[in-house]
């Protein structure tokens, strides 16, 4: 039981790691409808530049802080001068210049700071705590604390300012957003930033755990893309609970179905998908598209 | 229709020309020093994996982040099937099946969300492809990799082995380029094409596109595993490694790069697979990721058509505008377009706040023919409350 209660924790603290990324995504899938592979990579970019301050002398927390703001103008730099040209066209194309872009940063990473692993301190003591007779870590409790901190704060960022009006104004239609007079192009900067900043905080995050390398949000980049399928685009909520459940599915797999273990355990949200597409195909929080034609 | 134009539509000069494309392709193999051989060899394995992608994503528009795992589930079962002793074409038919089968089996799932959905399954393949790799170790040879020597040159040939698996590697794309050339140009090719251009009208027209990408992923699969097999016959070793994610992403670059819709473009998306990152390795290694991802995005900014549309960009520049829009050039694909068009508001057409929209390109390969500077193309869906 207590392996069991220490596993369920566990997985819930890389399924919110998981959550962050795919509400990430979700956020510029909502704003302009495509789907950023870069994202992952986006968030080690933030990673390194948090690792950087660090370097140069700054505390963690305000290195990470730094990060993040980094991370919102990275964000909005990206969309305003390289999405956009691509936004509107054909979404398959604005996806192969999501993946080069993907390519670009890995690479300019690996360039600055070497393919090597970089220690990166974590946020939160290494210690256990008891819960229930299991032991849990200190990390995994805080990690998904702060993540759900954040997503009350987007939360109320969405629902109760003006600011996020706007935003969703943008998202549900940008075309009568810009009619009554909002700055569409400013919004969708701002959202490509909020995005930013989501990955930025699961990078520094996960970092910890994972080592500093210029791929190592890509398997979380795949959880992450499972979680927005299964929980569908259209829905946030859908997508952290989705993101939670594979991560604790992920770890409990691991270590009770002996064939999977824990390198194949990336392949368990991709069998949940399995029967999900067959079953339900818009996801399981997803409405179906309509398409007018 | 330029002189040059006319010339080379007539059947004998077409003829001619294949025929000599033949005599070189069969003489070069004996002059060309080892080296040279492997390399083409390479390109022409990577040419017929390039030429899969195109087959799914290039002519269909389904964007697919996995064709390496096809390659690499094709050179293992190529591997396996040699070390155990089998007859090689049961071997070569198995290396098509395996990832034709495993293909439809994903292709059944993914098709099933619209286009994105395609990419964020397929993405899986490769990463989730490496430690499956590694773990079927009695099958793969685990981290190791496995070798399979069967490539050497028959001795009644009196070639060397170089010189054989580069003929092996030109026979067998051959053959698959002009499959695939048949195949796209005929009535699974203009199938294709709707289901790329517009599903709802794919739909109307009884043309099922769920069934089409099914069906192009399939292909492309199979076509992956050809390349697999091929992959054996010229490294005869593969590993985990071979099938690793960023191969698949550079894979997909290639294929932009070189032109997509485009069977030239597949081949210099093939030469562009083998060449350029031996070009950026002797300029930087550490560069390489970098400039992998600039050229990508370059090409994606001034030459949304790939290389292969260099010569109608240059044609048409000499020769005016042609019908006047930068949208008339077929293989143009979206992005300058639409920006030039309707620059104004970039409000856009997003009408559904659902993002997984079926994929509706405006304009497609070289096939389609020119279109007008409306955005209508691109949004299907306008609302009806504006």
């Amino acid at each position: 039981m207590g392996t069991f209660i220490q596993l369920v924790i566990d997985g819930l603290s890389t399924g919110s790691i998981y959550a962050a990324l795919a509400l990430a995504i979700v956020l510029v899938n909502q704003a302009t409808g495509l789907i950023n592979f870069a994202q992952g990579g986006m968030a080690v970019l933030s990673a390194y530049v948090a690792y950087q301050f660090l370097q140069w002398g700054l505390p963690l927390i305000l290195a990470i802080i730094a990060s993040v703001i980094v991370s919102f103008f990275l964000g909005a730099v990206i969309e305003r001068f390289l999405m956009r040209r691509f936004e509107r066209g054909d979404p398959d194309t604005a996806i192969v210049v999501t993946v080069g872009l993907l390519t670009l940063i890995t690479g300019v990473c690996a360039w600055i700071w070497s393919y090597n692993n970089l220690l990166f301190p974590s946020l939160f003591p290494l210690d256990s705590i008891p819960i229930l007779g299991a032991s849990v870590s200190v990390r995994s409790i805080g990690t998904t604390l702060v993540i759900l901190a954040i997503m009350v704060l987007l939360q109320v960022l969405f629902v109760g300012t003006k600011l996020g009006l706007a935003l969703r104004a943008v998202a549900i239609n940008p075309q009568s957003a810009s009619y009554s007079g909002l700055p569409v192009g400013r919004l969708l900067m701002v959202g490509w930033g909020l995005a930013a900043i989501l990955g930025a905080v699961a990078g520094a995050l996960v970092a910890p755990s994972l080592t500093l390398t210029p791929g190592m949000m890509d398997g979380a980049l795949v959880y992450a893309l499972a979680a927005v399928i299964l929980g569908g685009l259209s829905s946030p909520v859908g997508v952290v609970v989705a993101a939670w459940m594979i991560g604790v599915l992920e770890n409990l797999a691991a270590v009770y179905v002996p064939f999977i273990g824990h390198d194949l355990k990336i392949a368990v949200p991709f069998v949940l998908i399995f029967v999900v597409l067959i079953v339900r195909p818009q996801g399981l929080f997803g409405r179906k598209v309509v398409v007018r034609v | 229709m330029s002189a040059a134009t006319a010339f080379f539509s007539r059947t004998w000069v077409r003829w001619a020309v294949v025929g000599v494309i033949a005599v070189v392709l069969i003489v070069l193999p004996l002059i060309f020093d080892a080296p040279t051989n492997s390399t083409l060899a390479r390109i022409g394995v990577f040419a017929v994996a390039v030429l899969g992608l195109n087959v799914v994503m290039g002519y269909t528009g389904q964007v697919s982040l996995g064709q390496i795992f096809f390659l690499g589930l094709g050179a293992y079962v190529t591997a396996y099937g040699v070390n155990e002793g089998w007859n090689i074409v049961l071997v070569f038919i198995l290396a098509i099946l395996l990832p034709a089968v495993v293909g439809l089996l994903v292709a059944l799932a993914a098709a099933r969300l619209g286009g994105l959905a395609i990419a964020m399954v397929t993405i899986a393949l490769p990463i989730v492809g490496v430690p499956l790799a590694k773990r079927l170790s009695e099958f793969t040879g685990g981290s190791q990799g496995t070798s399979a020597r069967f490539s050497s040159a028959p001795e009644w040939t009196g070639l060397y082995d170089d010189q054989w698996q580069l003929y092996v590697v030109i026979a067998i794309p051959a053959a698959v380029f002009v499959l695939t050339r048949n195949l796209v140009r005929g009535k699974f090719g203009r199938a294709f094409a709707i289901v790329k251009e517009n599903e709802a009208v794919a739909s109307s027209m009884g043309i099922s596109p769920y069934r089409y990408k099914v069906l192009a992923f399939t292909i492309a699969s199979a076509i992956g595993g050809v390349a697999g097999f091929l992959y054996m016959v010229v490294i005869q070793y593969t590993s985990p490694e071979t099938l690793a994610f960023h191969h698949s992403i550079t894979l997909l670059a290639s294929m932009v790069i070189g032109g997509a819709a485009s069977i030239l473009g597949s081949l210099i998306g093939g030469a562009y697979y083998v060449l350029v990152p031996q070009l950026t390795n002797i300029i930087d290694p550490n560069l390489t990721a970098v400039l992998q991802g600039a050229i990508l995005l370059l090409v994606l900014f001034i030459l949304p058509g790939g290389i292969v549309s260099l010569p109608r960009l240059w044609r048409r520049s000499r020769g005016g505008r042609g019908l006047g829009s930068p949208v008339a050039a077929g293989a143009q694909t979206t992005g300058i377009a639409t920006i030039e068009g309707t620059r104004a508001s970039h409000a856009g057409d997003y009408a559904s706040p659902v993002g997984s929209a079926p994929a509706v390109p405006p304009v497609t390969g070289p096939e389609s023919g020119p279109t007008d500077k409306s955005p209508s193309p691109e949004s299907p869906e306008k609302r009806q409350d504006t």
